[in-house]
């Protein structure tokens, strides 16, 4: 009985321990995989798995026949996990003549207390091959985007480029990263009891949400005519730089725009931001006796003037709140056709100041002048327009033949552009569709008119006095064989930052207009900084205009006016 | 009666373990061919950007001058005509521009 009451008692001893050693199990466990689950999990998350953030691939770029001008290639990036590299020495002599990185950079990096190292990104992938070949421990290659700009240097400034980790820069890449940039995918680096790298399966699968793609409304063939004249004449000027902008005035659709000195988007490391920055937009410039165009149109749209009004020119030199305008010639008495045609500074001047400050001002707004056009691409300046009550007692005669004021030549092939629509100003654009992966049409920007500037008959006055100055005026160099063209040069001087005042050796020589007049196909100003030699903008820039213009002209299937006559033989 | 239960569920028991053998087997397929798909993509997209850069104006332009010895026409060369004044034939035939070359050459060839 005693035996029985003993046995039962260590049964209930027993019975008891093992209650509480459920218990203690049962909460421990409560502890670890509720109260504690999350943080414990992140704590093996971090422990085990190592998250590498890739880039999706960018959408393409295409001109507007669907010529690529920037595309992503998937090419082989290569890491490495330090903790499992065992002998990091020998594996950086292994690497080292395939990376093209010296032995001692890779060892350097493998030998560091980290869990992941880049080692070389976007390769070719034929070195991705040769590293696949080699198998090594510890190393892993992931397939990247690389942006491929296949043209070179060719339209450069617009589209700008993307940086390592695929994110938009400069130009459209930059202005239009949102559509551009690709979903992003993580790589999952997982470490197995022992302390492996597990490497993930699917890292060499492509990303998952590739980016849209833009249509453009530049033209290659344009774009490659414009650049290969604009770098000739800046060669041959020994100038600073250059600048020429096409656009089609009745839409605003920029078919060309180009910059010189070029630079090449698939190599910008070595550049200095003042190479890529896109001057047709971002610098002002005293536009000089160009400005003459809109102080015209503004003249006879108020009805101050009329193309046959006679104006005296004073035999070249008139004085203006103390100061001297010249003229390039002793004028007398010719008609206001004429002082645009001979670019008389003081018929200008004459004809400003009859116009009055406030109109004048009126006018230069609702050309765009001081204000930004709003192209859709980055960096875009306004310009100088000064408020009125800023303005001396020469600026009215100033500002009529382009000094005391800034543009972009942007802003002035925009408003040389409204002359040629009919006085109609148009906003420039660059992008005409953006389409998704499965190249469906997403948006479609249309052209858009930004407002009336003048009336259409007097942009056809206008029209037909700026055919004069090609004609028989500063401008005959722009004269385009079988196509009538209007246009108008400008020679401004440049101020030297040194003394503040005009440079008698620094000049912008530009020439803006369009062809053919009687029904404008192209708008266009070409503008040559700093050129050596000659310096007129009538003997630099308006050659330049010419022969783009008859090249373009052709390209577009444009009907030449010149009578021809077609001989034909048979034998 | 027995025999045939019998061989009846053997049967069941294999056709369920050759379904599920095949969907495993078709699986290993997808998996290559998307494989496939990657791959070829890729090797698509480095042909378009190989195209592209083969086709670029400049590069053209530089072999049609130096090794063809081709010269870019002068200004006035090309002159591009219409037919007629209107776009459209009375017939309501739309007209084609016409592109002509002047024929500046002294051998009398285009």
């Amino acid at each position: 009985m005693a035996g029985s009451l003993l046995s039962r008692g260590r049964r209930y001893v027993l019975l008891l321990l093992l209650l509480c050693g459920f218990g203690v199990v049962l909460f421990r466990l409560v502890t670890l995989q509720v109260l504690q689950a999350a943080e414990l999990s992140s704590q093996a998350d971090r422990q085990h798995q190592k998250t590498v953030s890739l880039e999706g691939a960018r959408g393409t770029i295409v001109d507007r026949h669907g010529k690529i001008l920037a595309m992503n290639v998937e090419v082989p990036s290569v890491f490495g996990v330090p903790t499992t590299v065992d002998s990091p020495l020998k594996t950086a002599r292994q690497l080292s003549p395939i990376l093209h990185v010296r032995t001692d950079e890779l060892e350097r990096k493998l030998r560091q207390d980290r869990r992941f190292v880049w080692l070389a990104r976007k390769l070719d992938p034929e070195q991705g091959r040769r590293l696949d070949r080699l198998s090594l421990d510890g190393i892993g290659v992931v397939m990247e985007g690389r942006r491929f700009y296949p043209k070179g240097p060719l339209l450069a400034h617009v589209l700008g480029f993307s940086g390592m980790d695929g994110e938009g820069l400069e130009g459209v890449e930059h202005r239009y990263e949102p559509y551009l940039h690709g979903e992003k995918r993580m790589m999952v680096l997982q470490r197995d009891a022992l302390g492996h790298t597990v490497f993930p399966k699917g890292m060499m699968e492509r990303s998952p949400t590739p980016g849209h793609s833009l249509t453009l409304t530049i033209d290659e063939v344009i774009q490659y005519i414009v650049e290969r004249e604009l770098e000739d004449a800046v060669g041959r000027a020994r100038a600073k730089s250059g600048t020429v902008i096409v656009l089609d005035p009745k839409t605003g659709a920029v078919l060309a725009m180009a910059v010189s000195p070029r630079f090449d988007p698939n190599a910008v490391s070595a550049l200095s931001p003042d190479r890529w920055r896109n001057r047709a937009l971002t610098d002002a410039y005293e536009p000089g006796s160009t400005m003459k165009a809109m102080m015209a149109a503004a003249a006879i749209e108020e009805r101050v003037v009329r193309p046959n009004t006679m104006v005296f020119g004073e035999h070249g030199r008139m004085t203006v709140a103390n100061t001297v305008i010249h003229d390039h010639e002793r004028l007398g008495w010719i008609s206001f056709a004429q002082v645009i045609q001979k670019s008389s500074n003081i018929g200008a001047a004459k004809t400003g100041m009859a116009l009055g400050e406030h109109r004048l001002y009126r006018y230069l707004q609702a050309f765009g002048f001081g204000q930004r056009t709003e192209i859709d691409l980055p960096g875009e300046g306004v310009g100088l327009v000064r408020d009125p009550k800023d303005w001396g007692r020469r600026s009215v005669a100033s500002i009529s033949i382009g000094q005391e004021i800034g543009v972009t030549p942007l802003q002035m092939v925009s408003a040389v552009a409204a002359i040629a629509n009919d006085g109609m100003l148009m906003k420039p654009y660059v992008v005409s569709e953006i389409r998704d992966a499965d190249n469906h049409i997403l948006r479609q920007i249309p052209p858009q008119a930004k407002r009336r500037v003048i009336s259409p008959e007097t942009a056809r006055s206008v029209t037909k006095i700026l055919e004069g100055v090609v004609t028989d005026g500063t401008g005959t160099n722009a004269a385009i064989p079988g196509f009538r063209v209007a246009g108008k040069t400008g020679t401004a001087q440049k101020i030297d930052p040194r003394t503040g005042t005009y440079s008698a050796s620094r000049f912008v020589a530009s020439f803006t207009g369009y062809a053919p007049a009687d029904n404008p196909q192209l708008a266009m100003i070409v503008v040559i900084d700093e050129p050596q030699g000659d310096t007129l903008g009538g003997a630099v820039a308006s050659p330049v205009f010419s022969r783009i213009g008859e090249q373009v002209l052709s390209y577009l299937g444009v009907p030449s006016n010149a009578p021809i006559t077609l001989a034909m033989a048979s034998r | 009666m027995k025999a045939v239960t019998v061989f009846l569920g053997l049967c069941l028991v294999f056709v369920f373990v050759w379904e599920r053998v095949d969907v495993v087997r078709i699986g290993y397929q997808i998996e290559r061919l998307k494989r496939d798909k990657t791959v070829l993509e890729r090797q698509r997209d480095e042909l378009r950007v190989k195209f592209s850069t083969l086709s670029a104006s400049d590069r053209i332009a530089k072999l049609a001058t130096e090794k063809l010895g081709m010269s870019l026409p002068q200004q006035g060369q090309i002159i591009v005509v219409q037919s007629r004044p209107s776009g459209v034939h009375p017939s309501g035939i739309a007209l084609v521009e016409l592109k002509v070359a002047r024929n500046d050459l002294p051998s009398g060839r285009f």
